[in-house]
């Protein structure tokens, strides 16, 4: 491929030269063509953080620039006759891959935030034309992501609806402390005749990481007689095999682009068919408001669609893989194991979780004399090691229980800072050495996080 | 002295041979902001994080700078950029059901629209506002229509209809182009009616509006102000902005999408509404550059497009004996032209197959608006196309379409042969 082309962005041509044109592959996906698929990655820069902003192989860009250019040359044929099929394409190999019953259950949105607000929007409708009752309530988690919480507080509080936030414990050694607090969170929603009107579950939490046990709580939420249940499943898609029956929630939404190879941005909503299900709307309203969610959200005016229509090129991709996105994801997780157990045993440090409740991601522990104290200090530490060693990492920061228990300490005090690590298909050994080594020549100079500020 | 080309066409991504007459409905984007935004994009995938911590807000504030200048509005915390008027009119028409569900305005109070609102905005008024109990009230307007007297008129009648049953008008929304039939409404007198008549804010939807008409928020006076920025200002899909009058109003509206930034005022809000592609946003500077290689920059731009559109536009009228949908005052650069009466355009679906005939038999893309005929009219012409003008085009996309549309009258050719 055209280097010129590769450093501006331009794709398009990539596919020529690359992919095989063979009808059945005779070998798996080899490294350096991994490498080459992912060779837009910056150099020099050790990035472990997939879980933010995911991450798209080149030969996904290229399919993505031709549907592009296809829409600028006749953005009116386009419009016409391929955009609606493309979509539609995409869903259905979405509902397959989650088992969804029906592609009716299955919207295309812009990401898990997106879908967030459509969802909230319903259960603010229902406070606001008086079919709930004030102070009924909304269950969700301490950690759930921070545009969800602001969502909350713009379509339930505003609207009269009662919050409460059930507190997960923090590192975590089994499944067990997350469904203790959940009952207690729900038991509040109930009291004093309140009803729950919604819980909302996170499949895989964002900060600190952790995947939840969700089948076993939304069954909880049904014998507990909670109305209706979202599960923000974020990470999900490509992360953890899901199964939409299986789990059982009334709603159920994956970004695409974080571990599902697409561009930014495309999620897929499901939402269960019931009778509140005909009552979701895309909050942007179009000449389809009213056909249905899915085609409702298949046109909110003009805009680039081109990340929707990438799903069949997603799956030829991950196909070149042993094992496809199975494959994949167990690679994903046993990789991450291992690299975070190499962390921890370096620093003298410990795991935020239980192997069987992590993914493609997980929480290690930084040395307690880094003095990771507040937020800031986790902002301060990231910002350090992206520039000063070329480190990609979210750092988390896990304020201390007055009682100290359930505390993982190192040799030097109480573990307060936590670095959320990832691994991709992208990702090699060299990667978390770096980081590895950043965070010991850190604690060598006797450095910590205030002190990173002057610099 | 122009710094492009005149030979343009080979700077817009085209498929060959089409006659695109249809700026309107999807705009255009030049190859050299086509590759601008490549590079915003390898720049984002390469390094993500870093772009979403050091460069993604101050590329959007450089876009909102250059856009409140274009505009002419005091302040940049008035600019926001969204992703299309459809977008900015959910925000603005959340805002009212908002004014509905919390007691503010009472069951009843009306809301104003033209007749011709965009099919989108009338949906969102129907989900925002008819939904929570507030009132529609639609101003007829005519087509064709013979000046902007007609207009103003029929607004003021409106108006005079909601105070009669004693209505509370809470938001009037009109357009500044209408999309089917396109006419240029003249809002300066309309929002100053609204005052004069106690409408509480006025909303103004110029989706055809940057680099199509003038767009002054001072001088047109409105509470809201969006238009989109790849109808008409070269940007690719997709971008707009949204102004409103005083900084403070915009801490009323917010973006449905929400997410941490909420409560940040609705600028910083619509910059940050979760993990997507911004790069439409980012390259609005590099437009600036483009348009100024024109001779005389986007107002020259402006200025030969209308010219040409109704250059082009009397060429149809001519040849096919019909007539224009308003007179050149009343038009940007997209004008209506009457289609022969014969070809027996008789509902809307004649308009979409007449289009789809045109696109696939004669490689001619334009829309086609159906005008139903009134009481004791015969005859009449009940077909209209709106072409457009932008600097792609050449006389011989016009010629093509002339001898289309010559060439059905001349086969015999009526719409009843659809069914």
């Amino acid at each position: 491929m055209d280097q010129e082309e590769s450093r501006n962005g331009d794709f398009a041509h990539y596919n020529d030269h690359h992919v095989s044109k063979k009808p059945k592959l005779t070998r798996f996906i080899s490294e350096p063509e991994i490498r080459d698929e992912f060779s837009h990655h910056r150099s020099g820069i050790a990035r472990i953080n997939n879980g933010s902003f995911g991450s798209c192989p080149k030969s996904v860009l290229a399919a993505q620039q031709n549907w592009q250019l296809k829409f600028l040359q006749q953005p009116d044929d386009f419009y016409f006759n391929t955009l609606r099929k493309g979509i539609l394409h995409s869903r259905t190999l979405i509902k397959d891959l989650v088992n969804a019953d029906d592609v009716d259950e299955i919207s295309l949105v812009d990401n898990a935030t997106t879908a967030a607000a459509i969802v909230l929007q319903q259960i603010g409708r229902g406070f606001g034309e008086g079919k709930f009752n004030g102070n009924d309530t909304v269950v969700m988690l301490h950690c759930a992501f921070q545009a969800v919480k602001k969502s909350i507080q713009a379509y339930v509080t505003r609207a009269g609806g009662s919050v409460i936030e059930v507190q997960l414990p923090f590192p975590l050694i089994s499944e067990e402390e997350i469904i203790r607090e959940f009952k207690k969170g729900l038991e509040k929603g109930k009291e004093n005749g309140k009803k729950v009107r919604l819980a909302i579950i996170d499949h895989i939490t964002s900060m600190p990481c952790v995947v939840i046990p969700v089948s076993k709580l939304v069954k909880i939420c049904r014998e507990e007689g909670v109305e209706q249940v979202f599960v923000d499943a974020a990470h999900a898609i490509g992360s953890v095999k899901i199964d939409v029956k299986e789990i059982g929630a009334d709603f159920y939404v994956s970004n695409l682009h974080k571990w599902f190879f697409c561009p930014p941005s495309v999620a897929f909503l499901y939402c269960r068919k019931s009778n509140v299900s005909t009552d979701m709307h895309h909050p942007v309203v179009s000449h389809e408001f009213g056909n249905g969610l899915p085609i409702e959200s298949a046109w909110i005016g003009t805009r680039d669609y081109s990340a929707q229509l990438l799903v069949p090129s997603v799956m030829e991709f991950v196909s070149r893989f042993e094992g496809g996105i199975d494959g994949i994801m167990t690679r994903n997780h046993e990789q991450v194991l291992k690299m975070g157990r190499m962390l921890a045993e370096s620093w003298g440090t410990n795991i935020g979780s239980p192997p069987e409740l992590c993914a493609g991601m997980i929480m290690v522990g930084l040395p307690s004399r880094l003095r990771v104290w507040s937020e800031e200090d986790a902002l301060r530490l990231r910002e350090h090691l992206r520039v000063h060693f070329g480190v990609e990492v979210p750092i988390y920061y896990q304020p201390p229980k007055d009682d100290s228990k359930g505390h993982a300490r190192d040799k030097d005090g109480v573990i307060t800072g936590y670095a959320r690590i990832s691994h991709q298909v992208y990702n090699a050994l060299e990667d978390y050495e770096k980081f590895m080594n950043a965070i010991n020549i850190l604690v060598d100079k006797k450095k910590n996080c205030k002190m990173l500020m002057s610099e | 002295m122009n710094g492009i080309d005149h030979n343009s066409i080979t700077h817009f991504p085209k498929r060959p041979k089409l006659s695109r007459i249809n700026n309107g409905s999807f705009g255009c984007c030049p190859k050299s902001i086509i590759s601008a935004q490549k590079r915003w994009q390898l720049d984002y995938l390469s390094q993500p994080d870093e772009f979403y911590f050091n460069k993604l807000k101050t590329g959007i504030l450089q876009s909102r700078l250059v856009i409140k200048d274009l505009v002419n509005a005091d302040h940049v915390d008035e600019i926001s950029i969204v992703d299309n008027a459809t977008t900015a009119a959910a925000i603005v028409l959340q805002s009212v059901s908002w004014g509905f569900s919390q007691g503010r305005f009472e069951k009843g109070d009306a809301c104003v629209m033209l007749h011709y609102a965009y099919g989108a905005v009338k949906k969102s008024v129907e989900a925002y506002v008819t939904r929570v109990g507030g009132f529609v009230i639609e101003v007829q307007l005519p087509f064709p229509v013979s000046s902007v007297d007609e207009v103003v008129s029929e607004f003021r009648k409106a108006l005079a209809r909601g105070k009669n049953s004693g209505k509370r008008v809470r938001l009037a929304v009109i357009d500044h182009v209408t999309s089917m039939p396109s006419v240029v409404i003249p809002v300066k007198e309309l929002v100053k009616i609204c005052r004069e008549e106690g409408v509480d804010q006025v909303f103004v939807d110029a989706a055809h509006g940057i680099g199509c008409i003038d767009v002054d928020m001072k001088e047109i006076g409105a509470d809201f102000y969006t238009s989109n920025l790849h109808k008409w200002f070269f940007c690719p899909p997709s971008v707009a902005f949204l102004y409103c009058r005083k900084a403070n109003e915009c801490n009323d509206l917010h973006h449905p999408v929400v997410s941490h930034e909420y409560g940040n005022g609705l600028a910083i809000e619509s910059a940050w509404i979760g993990t997507r592609d911004y790069s439409a946003q980012l390259v609005v500077p590099q437009v600036l550059e483009f348009v100024n290689r024109f001779e005389g920059g986007i107002e020259g731009i402006k200025k030969r497009n209308h010219e040409d559109v109704v250059a082009m536009g009397e060429m149809l009228a001519n040849a096919w004996g019909t007539h224009l949908g308003s007179p050149p005052e009343m038009c940007a650069s997209m004008i209506m032209v009457g289609l022969p009466a014969c070809l027996g355009i008789s509902c809307e679906s004649d308009t979409q197959k007449l289009r789809t005939r045109l696109r696939d038999k004669f490689s001619v893309e334009v829309p086609i608006y159906y005008r139903p005929p009134r009481d004791a009219e015969v005859d009449t012409i009940t077909g209209y196309a709106r072409i457009s003008h932008q600097v792609y085009n050449k006389p011989d996309d016009y010629y093509k379409f002339r001898d289309a549309i010559n060439e059905l009258v001349n086969e015999g050719f009526t719409c009843a042969l659809f069914s």
